[in-house]
């Protein structure tokens, strides 16, 4: 009988079992380099989310300012647009020849515009492209001229991050070191408060321990620093995450996250160093649900991935999680998601 | 149960049922590990779930069926040198011959078939818990069964 067969053929195979003890070992020392991987890359995205705070701003951006013959203080009240909206910040790194968008954040409004949930979608996220994968940051370089041209970089990440999530990206945002430096001295300088001396490797500057308030120029220096500090690449990243909430403190303090006709000024003073994409809503219209919804403490989330599957490519995103938190992401259910999946929530503070 | 209580429990038996799945010792310590690693970080969800072990099973499984896509299979090839904890087999000429027809039969039916036959004819379960394991229907799960039996049965006359 086959079954007979079957049953004495497994026994033999059974006595090549190894010992179990090797790879329990094996298993515990495997978890602790997992372990590690995965904070770091949790921290990145807490320097992300935080930074995408402080740009909420600048996703209300118009590609065209508001025209200089219009009507200083509109009479009638705006018609605010109704529904969830979502919003794409994408920050760019254009140090080197091609362009990557390195940071890439949704910014969820629910409808009721209570507060802000800010999804950052890890940089080496899989996504479907033509035929295949392709990691996310990259789908910014992949298009033509986007070394020059921002805004053809940006659509083809817009297009990749609605077919990921299933969302209409409604408006969104790119912003480049020299946008940084443009906002920075636009608000006036950022006081951000360092641990540690840092010592710029690009320029002669020495920023010392402590608080201080730093002008665009300077707060670029110092976002680019890596070499040198004591954890490099993280120091980098939290450092850049001092530096956002001190931007987000000082955009609250002069009010104007909530104030469309500031930010109106801080747009026009700044817009040539941002590209922006309102799509079919009208600027006063996004100042006034984003700057509703900015004033409540925001929501940090990141996009499910799987951590425990780096295949040397890129992230998949969860198996198990990425499908409901993409359906509570579409009906708008975000809240409930998040109170659901408390360790998925990252601390902006 | 925490993650130590079900390894000292469980871990043998996964380990064997790898075995069996991969019918190589170094694959199904692979297999295991990454399976337990992945157990291990996510803990608190394979806790919650009614049955932990069915669960792990079944996460074995499909790491098992999905090996090619997955990050494990390169592991394999980059592995150094064979584990010395494993003795050769030292049976005499004509088992060792039937060892490895029987194997190499085994290995040449698709993952799930495979799959299935291990979990009926060594692990004994009954055909609704292996649909589960396996993520599918019992009338597939029985039909996979006699389409590897089928195929077992055509090597046989044709050796014998």
């Amino acid at each position: 009988m086959i079954e007979d067969e079957l049953r004495a053929a497994f026994a033999r195979i059974e006595e090549s079992t190894p010992p179990v003890g090797p790879l329990r070992v094996a298993v515990d020392r495997a978890v602790i380099s997992r372990r590690r991987r995965r904070r770091r890359v949790r921290l990145a995205g807490t320097a992300l989310a935080v930074a995408a705070v402080a740009l909420v701003g600048f996703t209300a951006m118009a590609p065209r300012p508001p025209a200089p013959t219009a009507a200083p203080a509109l009479p009638t009240p705006v018609p605010e647009a109704a529904g969830a909206l979502n919003l794409l910040l994408v920050g760019v790194d254009q140090s080197a020849g091609s362009r990557r968008a390195d940071s890439v954040l949704l910014v969820h409004l629910p409808a009721d515009r209570s507060r802000l949930y800010l999804v950052s979608l890890p940089r080496d996220l899989l996504v479907p492209s033509q035929g295949g994968t392709e990691k996310l940051n990259a789908t910014f370089s992949r298009a033509a001229g986007s070394g020059t041209d921002l805004a053809a970089g940006y659509r083809t990440t817009r297009e990749a991050v609605a077919r990921l999530t299933g969302v209409r990206v409604d408006a969104g945002a790119v912003l480049t070191y020299p946008g940084a430096r443009e906002l920075t001295d636009a608000v006036g300088g950022v006081p951000v408060c360092l641990p540690a001396p840092v010592r710029s490797v690009h320029t002669e500057r020495r920023f010392p321990a402590g608080c201080q308030r730093l002008n665009g120029a300077a707060a670029v220096d110092l976002l680019r620093q890596r070499y040198g500090l004591r954890d490099g690449g993280l120091d980098r990243d939290r450092n850049a995450a001092r530096y956002a909430a001190g931007l987000l403190r000082q955009l609250r303090e002069q009010g104007t996250v909530t104030d469309p006709a500031q930010l109106g000024r801080l747009l026009l003073r700044v817009g040539p160093a941002v590209t922006a994409d309102t799509g079919d809503l009208s600027l006063p219209a996004l100042v006034a649900a984003s700057g509703r919804a900015a004033a409540a403490e925001p929501v940090g989330l990141s996009f499910p991935v799987d951590f425990d599957d780096w295949t040397g490519r890129g992230f998949e995103p969860d198996p198990t999680l990425a499908p409901g938190f993409l359906d509570a992401l579409r009906a708008d259910r975000l809240a409930q998601w998040a109170a659901a999946h408390p360790d998925r929530v990252t601390a902006l503070r | 149960m925490t993650y130590e209580e079900f390894a000292d429990a469980r871990l043998g038996a996964l380990l064997r049922y790898a075995v069996m799945l991969t019918g190589d010792p170094h694959q199904a310590q692979d297999l295991v590990q990454e399976t337990m690693v992945r157990v291990q970080l996510n803990w608190r969800r394979v806790a919650r779930t009614d049955a932990p072990e069915r669960y792990v099973r079944r996460m074995l499984t499909n790491q098992f069926i999905d090996w090619r896509r997955g990050s494990w299979a390169r592991r394999v090839l980059l592995r150094g040198e064979a584990d010395q904890s494993v003795p050769a087999p030292t049976d005499h000429a004509q088992s060792a011959v039937d060892r490895d027809q029987i194997r190499s039969w085994l290995s040449r039916l698709p993952r799930r078939q495979r799959a299935a036959l291990v979990l009926r004819y060594y692990e004994d379960l009954p055909d609704g818990e292996i649909a589960e394991i396996l993520g599918c229907a019992v009338g597939t799960v029985r039909s996979s069964i006699s389409r590897a039996l089928a195929t077992l049965r055509a090597e046989l006359v044709e050796v014998c």
